[in-house]
């Protein structure tokens, strides 16, 4: 208790007070104060770029443009800003309100407003707007100029897909929610935007389509981040984790992507995607356990086929999870099971290993933990580097120093390929995390502890919720007509309502009879059809 | 956390490490027991050998390289009181774990068969936790046990596997045989209807060398392990021994045949026509008849023609239908002798008794206890036959046959 007051009494309450004082809220009169406070504020850094202009036959009205050096569009500021204003103001000058003739005939950008208080002048001055001041008036024109360089859109590294669109998301907020509005054109796409982040005032964007999102879970995506108080939003992923519902599982309860086409899909079936500006990574909400063994190009290529791969992604990921924790079991207690020709090539293996089975596979895991951390930070150049040393150096080496068993090796490595082929990284570092804790339970009791750890897996699984909606979903609870876009992939014409646990306003996704038929005659063209029909050849 | 719940959970965290790894044993502390042989001292002990396999010394092994210099088993003798107890006395000279779940092959002596049956043998077998009871059972004839589990076999490191696998493809190719393991012996033993048949093995050379690589040296082998003989059980012990048509006969009954040659003579030529059975199906019907049990044996086989060694035209379905003929009498008889030598020794080995059990169990209750000495040995048992001949091979007439055309 003594700390906690001991903290308190800490707190300074004057200082804010003083700095109050010295900073007026809103903009005064004088041109030059006005300069001079923008220049105290930003602590005269050289990247905000004041010009002044006064006019030659009228010195008494001057005008000052200000911007931040970088974020700006340098063209159009100096040919809809500085060049038009030039020209034109020695004509229409006779007119008084020199914004109103400014922002009427003069400058010619896509969106102009006044402001007074200093706060929002900021905000737009350091997101790259222009301000411009005059002398004399107690208010400011913000000009829409944000620019500067950025990335280009390019492909996604994180999320390849052979089908499918090759765009992915930017650090701009604006072109990745312009992607999105391409692919559904729909005015019922709706974006609301917010600034959160005290130092960082970092741009956030939620989008939904009206009409097929249950509100609910608007609402409580809004009052979660209403609640954000951070420091600063350098990622999507600060958000991520204030917003997520079990913060300290191993499983995420969010899911991001930086494929526009899937954060449409996401978005059609009644989920809320988050926009952070600054990052690539949009995040959806709410996510189900299913959704991190999908791909968008799932839905891309014909449903025998990904049905077949979901299934081999779900196999991987058991194999990720309880790979070495298998092995290890079977060797030490279940010898009984193994095949006898097997047993004696894995005994005559591990004849000359000094270690127990369990701390043979801790070792290769760590190293191949430790192999992975180091290919994936180091620069490519070096990263050969490693690999080499990996494959050569340890993989051959300790086989033949005897340290460790070439079957241990081939079960360690293909666990590793399985971990890194799972899609989605977040669910593929929960598993690499938990594969440890099965080693120790099949170490300790064999498997009847792999069986222990899963069943305990599931409990936990069962009970995570994400935005109100189910983990497990829809296999619990059990929705038997969403099971068909699961570990498989049902076929698109039978896809006719949206993901029940999701709650959408409107569920019917598409008109029934879907299914191609082939022609009823042996003449291509359906003889059904008439003229105005859309199908009419 | 609040701090009344950090002991409970410290608590719950040792509780499965102080279980420790409970039953966990490494590979390299186990010795795979590969076949265990038992013998009868003079002095009535038990003297087991296990056949244990030397994982380094089995090819296929990476490490050490040495297959091929070294035989890739080991093996061991103990004696006890019973078979359990020399495992048990085994420890003292082997410096691991025996390990009995991958035994695939029981070996006992023609002695202690004769003498004092296997019952006590396989009820240890049984009851103990390792050993399975799909492990195979066989009979070292003429031999001790011991010698028989330490002779090494050239294509199969394993001498066990070796045993094993000729026992499969003999009883699959030639039908001579039967694979008998722990269960079906002790199904047939307890049954009244039914007695157990078993294998036998002879090893024909000079065992002795055959237990050095010396037998692993030459092509030929210094000794080698043979099939031979069926052992026919009752009461828990050996009987006698079914051998050569006669054991097919008793397999063609049992409808244990998959592939089997039949030879036909055919005008006075001995055996001069081969026919080789490729299916085959034999349905055993019992019923009793004015309180007296009849058995009827139906027969069916279908194969190919093999060899002709006789100038005969297989082009005309009456000659083929003459042949099919001849297999049907065959056949029938083969099995008639089979069955008749089972009825003068009063086993059931064909399982007549339980078929009867199954289809009147009435009757059965009243035969039951004088089945096997009175009922069985006065059996009329009906066989009939069908043997179809499906294709003449590649061929359609023999060479002979075109020769003598030629002649003509």
């Amino acid at each position: 208790m003594s700390y906690r007051k001991f903290i308190k009494r800490k707190k300074p309450k004057e200082q804010s007070e003083d700095l109050e004082k010295v900073e007026p809220k809103s903009i005064g009169t004088s041109i030059k104060e006005n300069l001079n406070i923008i220049k105290q504020k930003t602590g005269n850094s050289p990247d905000i770029i004041i010009r002044m202009l006064t006019f030659s036959h009228d010195p008494r009205v001057s005008t000052a443009i200000v911007h931040v050096d970088g974020l700006v569009d340098n063209p159009t500021i100096n040919e809809f800003l500085v060049q038009s204003m030039e020209d034109s103001v020695q004509e229409k000058l006779e007119e008084k309100d020199i914004f109103k003739v400014f922002s009427e005939k003069v400058i010619a950008v896509s969106s102009l407003e006044t402001r007074k208080d200093w706060d929002s002048l900021f905000q737009a001055l350091l997101s790259g707007d222009t301000i411009i001041l005059a002398d004399g008036k107690k208010e400011a024109l913000i000009a829409s100029t944000r620019g500067g360089e950025r990335r280009l859109v390019e492909q996604s590294d994180s999320e390849i897909t052979l089908r499918g669109s090759k765009e992915g998301f930017t650090e701009s907020i604006n072109t990745n929610t312009a992607l999105v509005r391409r692919i559904i054109k729909n005015p019922n796409l709706w974006v609301e935007t917010m600034n959160l982040g005290k130092q960082t005032n970092t741009d956030l964007s939620i989008m939904y389509i009206n009409g097929i999102v249950d509100t609910d879970i608007v609402k409580e995506v809004r009052q979660r981040l209403g609640r954000v108080d951070l420091d600063a939003i350098l990622d999507s992923g600060y958000i991520e984790q204030v917003i997520e519902d079990e913060s300290s599982g191993l499983f995420p309860t969010v899911t991001h992507t930086e494929r526009p086409d899937a954060v449409a899909g996401n978005l059609l079936e009644g989920r809320v995607a988050i926009f952070v500006s600054g990052t690539p990574h949009v995040l959806i909400v709410p996510a189900v356990m299913i959704q991190f063994f999908q791909t968008p190009e799932d839905y891309y290529v014909r449903f025998p086929i990904s049905t077949l791969i979901r299934m081999l992604r779900v196999f991987m990921f058991l194999i990720s999870l309880i790979g070495p924790a298998f092995y290890v079991a079977a060797t030490t207690f279940h010898q009984e099971m193994i095949p006898t020709d097997l047993l004696v090539i894995i005994a005559s293996q591990t004849e000359s290993v000094p270690f127990p089975a369990i701390v043979e596979a801790l070792i290769m895991e760590v190293t191949f933990e430790i192999l992975r951390e180091a290919g994936l930070r180091m620069p490519n150049k070096i990263s050969a580097t490693i690999s080499i040393v990996g494959a050569l150096v340890i993989g051959q080496g300790v086989i033949q120093a005897g340290i460790v068993s070439p079957a241990m090796v081939i079960v360690v490595a293909t666990t590793a390929i399985a971990s890194l082929a799972t899609p989605n990284y977040d669910i593929a570092i929960s598993a690499r995390l938990l594969r440890f804790a099965f080693m120790l339970s099949a170490a300790i009791a064999g498997f009847y502890g792999i069986i222990l750890g899963l069943i305990m897996l599931i409990v936990h699984l069962v009970s995570l919720r994400s935005f109100g909606v189910p983990y497990m979903s829809p296999f619990a609870p059990l929705v038997p007509k969403g099971l068909k876009d699961t570990i498989m992939r049902g076929p698109i014409w039978s896809f006719n309502e949206r993901p029940k646990s999701l709650h959408p306003q409107n569920p019917v996704r598409q008109g029934k009879h879907q299914k191609p038929l082939p022609p009823l005659k042996r003449r291509m063209v359906r003889t059904n059809t008439k003229e105005g029909d859309k199908n009419e050849s | 956390m609040n701090r009344k719940w950090i002991i409970p959970f410290f608590m719950a965290i040792y509780l499965p490490l102080l279980s420790g790894c409970w039953s966990s044993i490494e590979l390299r502390d186990l010795a795979i027991v590969s076949a265990y042989a038992l013998d009868k001292n003079e002095d009535g002990t038990y003297v087991g050998t296990f056949q244990l396999i030397n994982p380094m010394n089995v090819p296929g092994a990476l490490q050490g390289g040495q297959s091929g210099q070294k035989p890739s088993i080991a093996t061991y003798t103990a004696t006890g009181g019973n078979p359990l107890e020399v495992a048990d006395r085994a420890s003292t000279k082997v410096s691991r774990d025996l390990y009995f779940a991958h035994t695939s092959l029981l070996v006992i002596s023609e002695e202690l068969a004769k003498e004092e049956g296997l019952s006590s043998i396989l009820d240890a077998m049984e009851r103990g936790l390792e050993f399975r009871t799909t492990t195979n059972i066989v009979i070292s004839r003429d031999m001790k046990a011991g010698d028989f589990v330490q002779v090494l076999t050239a294509i199969d490191q394993v001498p066990a596997e070796k045993a094993i696998k000729s026992l499969e493809f003999t009883e699959k190719l030639y039908g001579e045989n039967i694979a008998t393991n722990l269960q079906k012996f002790i199904k047939a033993a307890v049954s009244t209807g039914k007695e157990p048949l078993v294998s036998g093995f002879t090893v024909e050379g000079d065992i002795k060398k055959a237990k050095t690589m010396e037998q692993l040296q030459s092509s030929e082998g210094e000794a080698t392990i043979e099939v031979n003989g069926i052992g026919v059980f009752k009461e828990g012990k050996l009987m006698n021994w079914i051998e050569g048509d006669r054991s097919e006969g008793t397999l063609w009954v049992l409808d244990q045949i998959q592939q089997a040659p039949v030879n036909i003579d055919w005008k006075d030529k001995k055996e001069a026509i081969s026919y080789k059975v490729v299916r085959q199906k034999t349905n055993v019907e019992a019923q009793t008849k004015d309180g007296k049990p009849v058995i009827s044996v139906h027969i069916r086989a279908e194969g190919d023609l093999r060899a002709i060694d006789v100038p005969v035209n297989v082009t005309d379905p009456h000659v083929l239908f003459r042949i099919e003929k001849a297999l049907q009498q065959k056949i029938k008889d083969e099995a008639e002798a089979a069955i008749h030598e089972a009825q003068k020794t009063k086993t059931d080995i064909f399982g007549f008794g339980e078929k009867l059990h199954q289809s009147d169990p009435h009757s059965w209750k009243k035969l039951e206890p004088a089945w096997q000495d009175v009922y069985f040995p006065a059996l009329d048992v009906d066989v009939t036959v069908e043997a179809f001949i499906r294709r003449t091979g590649m061929r359609n007439n023999p060479y002979l046959f075109d020769l003598n055309k030629k002649s003509d």
